[in-house]
């Protein structure tokens, strides 16, 4: 993949540095290392050693397990990350119910052979997932890999009422270190497709991230989990993060009563329709960061 | 009606992914109907046979697959559907499996997937595709119109059979598949729609319903008693992502081969074909998407995306 072209000049204003290392990229400035990593989806033996871990007997189709986003607070030793294991792991936690296809009420009627077993696990991938943290004790930047751990475990967010400064975040700012990274996929078996992603920007000022679980059952359901996070440079104060989460879904059968298309070709991703399902539950929470 | 030397030319021009007139793919269609209406539901394939798996609009890397397996007519082929949806070059794909189906009728087969439909390739791609590259449907509906005349399975030398997706509760010998009324829009249920969808499941032993409501899982049990029904020495299908290219299950009583290598331009995966000489003995060829300088266009630069 080509990089994102970055002025060298608006990197020296923001005194940032940009690193490439072998499948890592990212960035430090202003106190924080922030990185991704993309690789290949695993393979069929690693896999089953997730479904193990996990104690299931499905994953989605693409998981790609080496891939991550990591912001490390050098000071403090606060790491704050996404992968694709902690994500599922979410989901299997939750367990949401199965969601149904349309051509399920005829399958009904079907015939049914003997000894017909009904899988029962939620298909659809949805997880609750908001991020992981974990403060870290020893703060060398240059550590290998580390131990996942529950974000609730290490790292304290407080319910608030702030919001994320969304003005600031529109306004053109230089975009010093962008990147985007596919934690997991599954096609549905051809009936739609759950995808989680997280994505990143980091301009003079702050770096703002989106993590996004992005479902389509055709002719269904649509609902989208956002998780973001915003955190301004703060100089000399300790760095706030600000921490919004929000679930929207809608059915296609009320989208279609509201006047949006039915037609599932409509909703190839979710930059269309997202502003306009109806929000389930939305919270925001900060974390203060103590050097 | 197309001479052999203008198809000749229209191979070239597609083999360079440069999609054919409207009118060419008309009369394409047309011709190409006349040869799929003779094949039977269950297609009879001599070996030797290279059999491929999904290709989902991915041209280059099909052109990739020829590299490894060898130019048609010299290599037989036997391709398992799912040519278009997904990739960005479903037009191309088609056009130049449908065109050498066409010049060569005897060395490559086409069997249906389950994105040869009218209604899949609306959602996930071809439909779009076409409207973009031809600026109507036409094209569109001449190939929808022919993938309902396309085989619902192969035989190679009555001793393996091979579907895209798998079996059906409906089906227990392959005669029951000779009397399927295959020509029309692949149906939400039945025999027809199991043969392309359903998938095979290591946790059930015999039937399994997904968790969507819909879809049949089968089993060991299943494919064992099928396949000694029929003569069967295995069955080769396609129809799920490998990230190895292909996979065996039951005891090698089936396999499933993957040809769409890097799947959707992100996954890394490698793909597979299988090559079977004319003793029935089975070599799989492994092969990479093609490197990037092999493709018409450039990569495409990360936009600085203002996300919100």
């Amino acid at each position: 993949m080509m990089e994102l072209e970055v002025d060298e000049n608006d990197l020296k204003a923001a005194g940032a540095e940009l690193f490439v290392d072998g499948g890592r990229r990212g960035i430090r400035i202003n106190g924080w290392v922030i990185e991704t990593r993309r690789h290949s989806i695993l393979n069929s033996s690693t896999l089953q050693e997730w479904e193990q871990n996990l104690d299931t007997s499905h994953l989605p189709e693409m998981v790609f397990g080496e891939n991550t986003l990591i912001l490390k607070h050098l000071s403090s030793g606060t790491n704050i990350h996404f992968n694709a294991f902690d994500a599922l792991r979410g989901w299997k936690q939750e367990a949401l119910p199965p969601v149904e296809v349309p051509a399920a009420a005829k399958w009904k009627f079907r015939s049914k052979p003997s000894q017909q077993v009904i899988l029962d696990y939620d298909y659809t991938f949805t997880t609750p997932y908001c991020g992981s943290g974990t403060m870290e004790i020893d703060k060398d930047p240059n550590e290998g890999e580390r131990e996942t751990s529950k974000e609730t475990s290490d790292i304290h967010w407080e319910d608030c009422k702030d919001q994320i400064d969304v003005v600031a975040l529109a306004s053109k700012e230089p975009i010093l270190f962008y990147d985007e990274v596919v934690l997991y996929e599954d096609e549905l078996a051809d009936n739609g497709v759950s995808l989680l992603t997280v994505k990143v920007r980091v301009m003079p000022s702050s770096w703002f991230l989106l993590l996004q679980f992005w479902l389509r059952v055709d002719g269904v359901l649509i609902r989208l989990r956002e998780t973001r996070m915003h955190c301004v440079f703060g100089g000399n104060t300790n760095p706030i993060i600000l921490r919004e989460s929000c679930w929207r879904e809608s059915t296609f059968q009320d989208l279609s009563a509201k006047g949006h298309p039915f037609d599932s070709g409509a909703y190839g991703d979710p930059s269309f329709i997202s502003q306009k399902l109806p929000i389930i539950m939305h919270k925001t929470q900060k974390l203060v960061i103590s050097s | 009606m197309s001479s052999s030397s203008d198809l000749d030319r229209q191979i070239e021009q597609l083999k360079r992914c440069e999609p054919l007139k409207e009118s060419e793919v008309k009369a394409l269609c047309l011709k190409a109907m006349e040869i799929l209406v003779e094949e039977s539901n269950v297609q009879r394939v001599d070996a030797p046979v290279t059999i491929c798996g999904d290709i989902h609009g991915q041209f280059y890397d099909m052109k990739e697959l020829f590299k490894v397996g060898g130019d048609c007519p010299k290599t037989n082929y036997l391709f398992l559907g799912d040519f278009v949806d997904r990739g960005f070059y479903s037009v191309e794909t088609f056009l130049l499996l449908l065109a050498l189906k066409v010049r060569y009728p005897d060395r490559i087969t086409l069997i249906r997937g389950n994105h040869e439909s009218r209604q899949i390739t609306q959602v996930y791609g071809f439909y779009d595709e076409c409207l973009r590259k031809y600026g109507s449907v036409n094209v569109w509906r001449y190939c929808t119109d022919i993938f309902d005349y396309l085989s619902l399975s192969a035989l190679i030398e009555n001793k393996i059979f091979s579907v895209h997706g798998g079996l059906s509760p409906a089906i227990s010998t392959l005669d029951q598949i000779r009397t399927i009324d295959r020509k029309q829009e692949v149906p939400h249920d039945g025999a027809m729609c199991d043969l392309l969808w359903s998938d095979p499941e290591d946790i059930v032993d015999n039937w399994g319903l997904s968790p969507r409501g819909a879809g049949y899982l089968f089993g060991g049990s299943v494919v064992t008693s099928f396949n000694h029904s029929n003569n069967i020495d295995y069955i080769c299908r396609a129809h799920q992502l490998v990230m190895e290219g292909y996979k065996w299950m039951f005891n090698n009583q089936i396999v499933t081969v993957w040809s769409a290598p890097n799947y959707c331009y992100r996954c890394g995966n490698v793909a597979a074909i299988l090559e079977l000489d004319g003793n029935l003995n089975k070599q799989f060829r492994v092969f990479e998407a093609a490197p990037q300088e092999s493709r018409g266009t450039p990569a495409k630069k990360p936009a600085p995306d203002y996300f919100l």
